[in-house]
């Protein structure tokens, strides 16, 4: 750092004070986090006097984890989560791309009236009622399919991906007509291989969407057996209500599972819940944060 | 759709492999004479010809649209009808609507929608600028890129998480809030169940989700400035707070416009999936929003009709707020919101 030899102590001082500023938002928004993964990990007898304020485990147990991922609702719930996200992230990542595609071709009859149909979706929602008995008249209700089904094509998403499409030169799609394609080999053979990273990112943009989905599932499925993470999470952490992961008897009792303390359980449940999420972390920061920052700087 | 596929592909069968003619399908045809009519079935057919794989390609996504966003428009007519376990329903008109305005409740749910939104406005909205400020100050991009990483990962969080994150860290015995209070010498609150604080755990909440990922937009339209700016800036002996003031700040105007009435658009919305969450039995009535009241009344109480026609006047005023937003947003940045 050439300039710091120039900095005077004023500047000096700024600058340790923009850092703490910083790092002290950057306290406050792991810190909550990093404390609930410690409490999942403390030793059961240390507990109840677990202090908010650390980072570190006190003691070392995996309790809490061997007996959440053992725990038939919360493998259920996981099996649920996993499913029907990745089945709505192929529909949506191909179906928008589909769209996307033809939407994009200049020239289009109808363009213009199809992105006006799509805007409006985007400005005008009915609201839940009116989703709901749609549902319930497609005979969805208290099926995967209501949740999978629901907001499958974003048209946000689809509008980033039509930007994306429009942006392919023209010469590559004439070379292939040349070669004797037709528009179905082009896309298939030419666009989608192109059109990598944009689908990438599309398709991470719906994993984080189904996978932190909880309202819909929540209102559409009855059957606790088909319940998503997110609202087997709800279910114990929000609503308080102990019985779906310890058991009635358990709990009654006091025994087995109710003898580790249910902040620890809580805590790991919502790291399960995350846990997905932690893992493509590294993959969302590049490609989320590519897209936002080429997005506004083509304007 | 899929019917005008279905002749597309018929008529390209008969045709045979037709060489496509870029003009075709372009020019709108003329009609009127019997000629003219002949010209107008041979430029549609032309223009299926060529564009009927498109439409294909298109068809899945087009039928989606019309089933999940148009069908429930034509839903939404129950807000006009009496509910009946036999169907029909009855029409009534606007006597929902009337039930509605009457009903103090409905204004408490607006008056909460609005206070929360407003204090979102206030008090969220600056942060990731003055985030986004701060980090391009800092030259060391490691440093800088451990920082981010940080404060984007809530962002990726669903509500269900955050509000069990809150819920830990401001429990009054064994939360970090807590123990500071403590610490200090104060009664420690359970700000949760306290109707005076739980709007401002709303608030922190969301700049604990929002301030880091938000800032990326701005940081975005910073890193877009034209760095000879800052140059002439230096020449003339300008420091670091001048340099954020007369060359950063205006720069990034136009973003801080367009983000601020996108804000507004959403004056409405208040987060159903945020208040959801923080909801219990104590706060309930200080932070109910529209969606929360139609939510309960529609799904939990059975009162369809009104819960729709609810949910129908927050549409209406929504997509008001998100128009006139749009119109402002292109005369003032001359960029749209879409």
């Amino acid at each position: 750092m050439s300039t710091n030899a120039r900095r005077t102590p004023l500047e000096r001082m700024e600058y340790v004070l923009i850092l703490s500023t910083l790092l002290l938002l950057t306290v406050f928004t792991i810190q909550p986090l990093l404390n609930l993964l410690a409490l999942s990990f403390t030793a059961p007898e240390n507990v109840a006097g677990f202090s908010g304020l650390t980072i570190f485990p006190d003691g070392f147990s995996l309790d809490v984890w061997l007996l959440l991922l053992q725990h038939p609702n919360v493998q259920r719930g996981m099996f649920n989560s996993i499913w029907m996200t990745a089945t709505s992230v192929v529909i949506g990542a191909f179906f928008t791309a589909l769209m996307a595609w033809g939407m994009s071709r200049p020239g289009l009859p109808g363009r213009r009236i199809i992105f006006m149909m799509v805007l409006i979706t985007i400005v005008f929602e009915p609201g839940i009622i009116p989703d709901y008995f749609l549902m319930k008249r497609m005979g969805l209700l208290n099926t995967p399919w209501s949740v999978i089904l629901y907001k499958a094509i974003s048209a946000w998403y689809l509008i980033i991906l039509i930007r994306f499409f429009e942006e392919i030169p023209k010469e590559l799609l004439e070379a292939a007509e040349l070669d004797g394609a037709n528009p179905f080999q082009t896309f298939f053979l030419v666009v989608l291989p192109l059109a990598k990273p944009a689908l990438a990112t599309i398709a991470l943009f719906y994993f984080v969407l189904h996978w932190n989905e909880f309202f819909r599932a929540m209102i559409y499925l009855n059957d606790q057996s088909k319940w998503p993470l997110q609202v087997v999470l709800r279910q114990f952490v929000i609503e308080g209500d102990k019985i779906a992961i310890v058991g009635a008897t358990n709990a009654n009792n006091n025994i087995g599972i109710a003898q580790i303390n249910i902040r620890a359980l809580k805590a790991g449940m919502i790291f399960i819940t995350i846990l997905p999420i932690l893992a493509i972390y590294p993959l969302i920061l590049k490609f989320f944060t590519k897209g936002t920052m080429s997005g506004a700087v083509k304007g | 759709m899929s019917n005008q596929s279905l002749q597309a592909r018929a008529s390209a069968l008969r045709g045979g492999n037709v060489p496509r003619t870029p003009a075709a399908g372009t020019g709108d045809a003329p009609r009127g004479s019997l000629s003219d009519q002949v010209r107008f079935h041979d430029w549609f057919l032309n223009g299926l010809r060529q564009w009927w794989p498109y439409y294909a390609m298109m068809a899945p996504g087009l039928l989606f649209f019309f089933i999940w966003h148009y069908v429930p428009i034509w839903e939404a007519k129950m807000a006009f009808e009496q509910v009946r376990i036999i169907p029909p329903n009855i029409w009534v008109g606007w006597k929902n609507f009337q039930t509605l305005f009457v009903s103090p409740i409905f204004y408490q749910v607006l008056a909460n929608t609005l206070i929360i939104s407003g204090m979102k406005i206030l008090f969220v909205f600056p942060v990731p600028i003055i985030v986004a400020l701060l980090l391009n100050e800092i030259r060391n991009g490691k440093l800088r890129g451990v920082i981010q990483s940080a404060i984007y990962l809530p962002h990726f969080l669903s509500w269900v998480v955050i509000a069990g994150v809150f819920i830990a860290l401001l429990s009054p015995t064994d939360g970090a809030v807590g123990q500071i209070t403590q610490a200090m010498g104060f009664e420690p609150v359970n700000y949760m169940t306290n109707t005076g604080t739980i709007r401002w755990v709303l608030v922190i909440s969301e700049i604990w989700r929002s301030a880091g990922w938000d800032s990326l937009l701005y940081l975005a339209a910073i890193f877009a400035i034209d760095p000879q700016l800052y140059d002439a800036a230096e020449m003339d002996g300008a420091n670091r707070w001048q340099k954020i003031w007369y060359v950063t700040i205006p720069g990034i105007v136009p973003t801080i416009a367009t983000l601020f009435i996108l804000n507004m658009g959403m004056f409405l919305s208040a987060d159903l999936n945020q208040v959801i969450n923080m909801q219990n039995a104590v706060n309930a009535s200080t932070i109910d929003i529209v969606d929360t009241y139609v939510y309960r009344l529609g799904l939990s109480t059975g009162e369809y009709a009104l819960a729709t026609a609810a949910g129908l006047f927050k549409a209406v005023i929504g997509m008001a707020l998100i128009l006139v937003s749009h119109l402002v947003s292109k005369r003032l940045t001359g960029k749209g919101v879409w």
